[in-house]
């Protein structure tokens, strides 16, 4: 690997052997930045490289890899990097996205990816401060949850959040090996998906701190007239302008809800109170937060309220994912209890996307009577039952009683807690639980992104969320420019719908790997915000590197591709890329679609269609050619 | 007689609601005595962020052509995508 950098800005890479206590770095050859750039790109070629499949997902040889974007710190709503590795909840690709400060502070220190191997003798905390790696004993924050280590760090080590000091820290349920345990990156800011905690956790790794002075960075060309071009443009648009820095993201459950797309008890029904609209939380949101040189400010903080508040009757959040698993998902209709559950899990680590899905999973066999009060250890899980849920969740980060099941998430049939009959009711895809809590039987779009997305069942893959927006579906013209090709207007057929879920993967990866917000980046919330031409052109600025349109979307599509590469590696073919049974069997039961579902024969259709404009062999990996120009530039 | 519910984010242009008493057919009439009442509103609400719903029916696609009828309630709902 290089010894220099190959382009302005780059930051190293620093290798940290854990077990060895050894580090060096290098920096990221040319050919892979002009393949995938960086970020959650970057991090595939690290993975593909160093991943043994002949291993399991938490052998600490198998590496785990933060990356931040080629744009992540110095452009409005780039703040963001990933975490990637083999995941050990679901057993295919682990990406897990994050914001707030981390990512942008890691390159302050020179540094724009971590691969951390090894397992450490003790329990380690790696310091960067400005630029300078020390791995230092983290035995006086073992045990520790959010909220206590990040007030133990800021007093040990000096620094101040969100000035010039940032952490991806695990929490007790990383340190228990829970499945669903994220890494988090802020008080609520989370690298979530896939079990990332639980893979820091068997490292013995219990956080990264980096300090250092915030700085500009010496670039190809002046950049931050661009960026006033950017800020303007996320700023002028109506969504940021009107909901996201106002409300934020609970805002989508209404639509959700009166479409009858709401997923409701795992996903037995699919409407629910207007009690938990997002109006309901406003008496509950003293303000809004943001992330590192973010002018958007879309997360909503909450306060109870309470006379004398203990430290999960105020925090931040909810977002809507937070709000529909803990809602709807588990038939729960207090914003109150929505907010305290959300406060819990930002504390104890856990990823709420997945940990809703193990516990909705887990109701629904209680109530089929599939498992009793004789494996809930005496609790009855019944719906709405705030108190037990979060009874629960430290039961889960603890590994106690029923915890350890729920721990176990989607693998708790392979781990013998549940029998067979239980994966009909499981909400997942490829082993991980649903995303968000929208019951996608209605929109084709959305239901063959969640099966296609490379990390399991995730929307934030590939969301072709403008699929319900009546002015772009009543315009058609707008509407092939945006997809490159007509795409229906009509919610529930297939046709054309793998065009759109192909568009938005490109430039969705090509937002992670340059650190774009997704909340910000084009299609995914309005067809105005920035997207490959900004990038592109700011690129261009940062880093001198010249990409053309067609360029950068291909670079896109090589992400998906090897990711593609690595879960064949790991066991993932065409069956995969499929969707919980029950989207296929059974009828929406609620809403102006009551009766809806995916038709086994249309979707396989759909799916070879996509597999076709994907360059994809009729298994999901890319075809040969293509395969060996990737290989080629991946040097393996 | 149709009511005609709008969001916070509207407030401001709109108010929390307007009746309108004109006799109209189909959602793009509405817009437009809309607009009658309220000069400038249908600009507004010809925003990407804004779907309708007719009585708690939300419409995806073919919105100016649905019937809407005396005693109708419609209300604008702001729709985005979330994390």
């Amino acid at each position: 690997m290089p010894r220099d950098p190959q382009f302005s800005s780059q930051g190293k890479t620093l290798f940290v052997d854990l077990e060895r206590r050894e580090t060096h770095s290098a920096y990221t050859p040319l050919g892979v930045t002009r393949t995938l750039l960086g970020g959650r790109g970057a991090n595939m070629y690290y993975l593909y490289r160093l991943l043994d499949e002949t291993l399991t997902p938490l052998d600490p040889n198998i590496p785990m890899i933060f990356g931040s974007g080629l744009l992540t710190g110095l452009v409005p709503s780039a703040a963001r990097g990933n975490l990637t590795s083999w995941s050990p909840e679901s057993g295919v690709l682990l990406d897990a996205n994050a914001g707030d400060y981390f990512p942008s502070f890691l390159r302050m220190n020179g540094f724009d990816h971590i691969v951390l191997y090894g397992r450490a003798p003790q329990w380690t905390l790696i310091v960067i401060r400005e630029g300078v790696v020390s791995l230092e004993d983290a035995a006086p924050y073992v045990g520790m949850d959010n909220i206590d280590m990040r007030e133990a760090i800021a007093r040990d080590l000096g620094g101040t959040w969100k000035r010039n000091l940032a952490m991806a820290n695990i929490t007790r349920a990383g340190e228990n090996g829970v499945l669903t345990a994220g890494v988090m990156a802020g008080p609520k800011a989370i690298y979530a998906r896939g079990g990332p905690g639980a893979k820091m956790g068997s490292l013995r790794l219990k956080g990264i701190v980096t300090i250092a002075q915030t700085h500009e960075f010496e670039t190809s060309q002046p950049y931050k007239p661009f960026n006033r071009v950017i800020a303007q443009k996320l700023l002028g648009t109506s969504v940021v302008k009107n909901a996201l820095s106002k409300t934020g993201t609970p805002f989508l459950y209404k639509p959700s809800r009166l479409l009858g797309a709401m997923g409701t008890k795992n996903n037995q029904e699919t409407t629910w109170t207007d009690a938990l609209d997002a109006e309901r939380f406003d008496p509950y949101r003293p303000g809004m937060e943001g992330c590192f040189r973010c002018p958007v400010n879309c997360r909503p903080l909450n306060d109870l309220h309470k006379a004398t508040p203990d430290k999960y009757d105020q925090g931040d959040g909810p977002e809507y994912v937070t709000l529909g698993k803990f809602g709807p998902n588990l038939g729960i209709d207090s914003v109150e209890s929505v907010i305290r559950l959300n406060n819990i899990c930002n504390d104890l680590g856990l990823d709420t996307a997945s940990t809703g899905s193990a516990l909705g999973w887990a109701f629904e066999l209680f109530q089929r009577g599939i498992i009793t009060t004789a494996d809930t250890g005496g609790i009855q899980l019944h719906w709405g039952d705030a108190a037990t849920v979060a009874q629960l969740l430290f039961m889960t980060a603890a590994r106690e009683g029923f915890g350890n099941v729920l721990a176990d998430s989607t693998r708790a049939i392979e781990k013998g807690h549940y029998p067979a009959e239980a994966r009909k009711y499981c909400i997942a895809v490829k082993g991980l639980g649903q995303s968000d809590p929208h019951d996608a039987r209605i929109l084709k779009a959305f239901a063959l992104g969640l099966a296609v997305a490379t990390r399991g069942m995730d929307h934030l893959r590939n969301r072709v969320t403008l699929e319900i927006n009546a002015r772009i579906n009543d315009n058609p013209a707008f509407k092939t420019e945006l997809y490159g090709g007509p795409v229906s207007a009509e919610p529930t057929s297939y046709v054309d719908k793998e065009r759109a879920v192909r568009v938005c993967e490109d430039i969705y990866a090509v937002g992670d790997s340059v650190g774009m917000c997704r909340f910000t980046t084009k299609l995914f919330n309005s067809p105005s915000l920035p997207g490959i031409e900004e990038f592109r052109d700011q690129l261009s600025n940062v880093t001198g590197l010249e990409f053309t349109n067609q360029e950068l979307e291909q670079c896109g599509l090589n992400v998906m591709g090897v990711e593609r590469l690595i879960n064949h590696r790991l066991g993932v073919r065409r069956k995969d890329d499929t969707l919980p049974d029950r989207w296929f069997d059974e009828p929406n039961p609620s809403g102006p679609y009551k009766g809806e579902k995916i038709d086994r024969q249309e979707f396989d259709a759909m799916l070879t269609r996509f597999y076709e404009i994907s360059r994809l062999t009729s298994e999901g990996v890319p075809e040969e050619s293509w395969r060996k120009e990737l290989v080629g530039a991946l040097g393996a | 007689m149709i009511t005609v519910n709008f969001p916070a984010v509207l407030h401001d242009v709109a108010g929390p609601s307007i009746v309108v008493r004109e006799s109209v057919s189909t959602v793009g009439q509405l817009i437009a005595a809309l607009d009658r009442l309220k000069p400038g509103l249908a600009k507004e609400l010809d925003d990407p962020l804004y779907n309708i719903a007719v009585n708690d029916e939300i419409l995806l696609h073919a919105v100016d052509s649905r019937t809407v009828k005396d005693g109708d309630i419609v209300e604008v709902i702001p729709s985005m995508a979330g994390g």
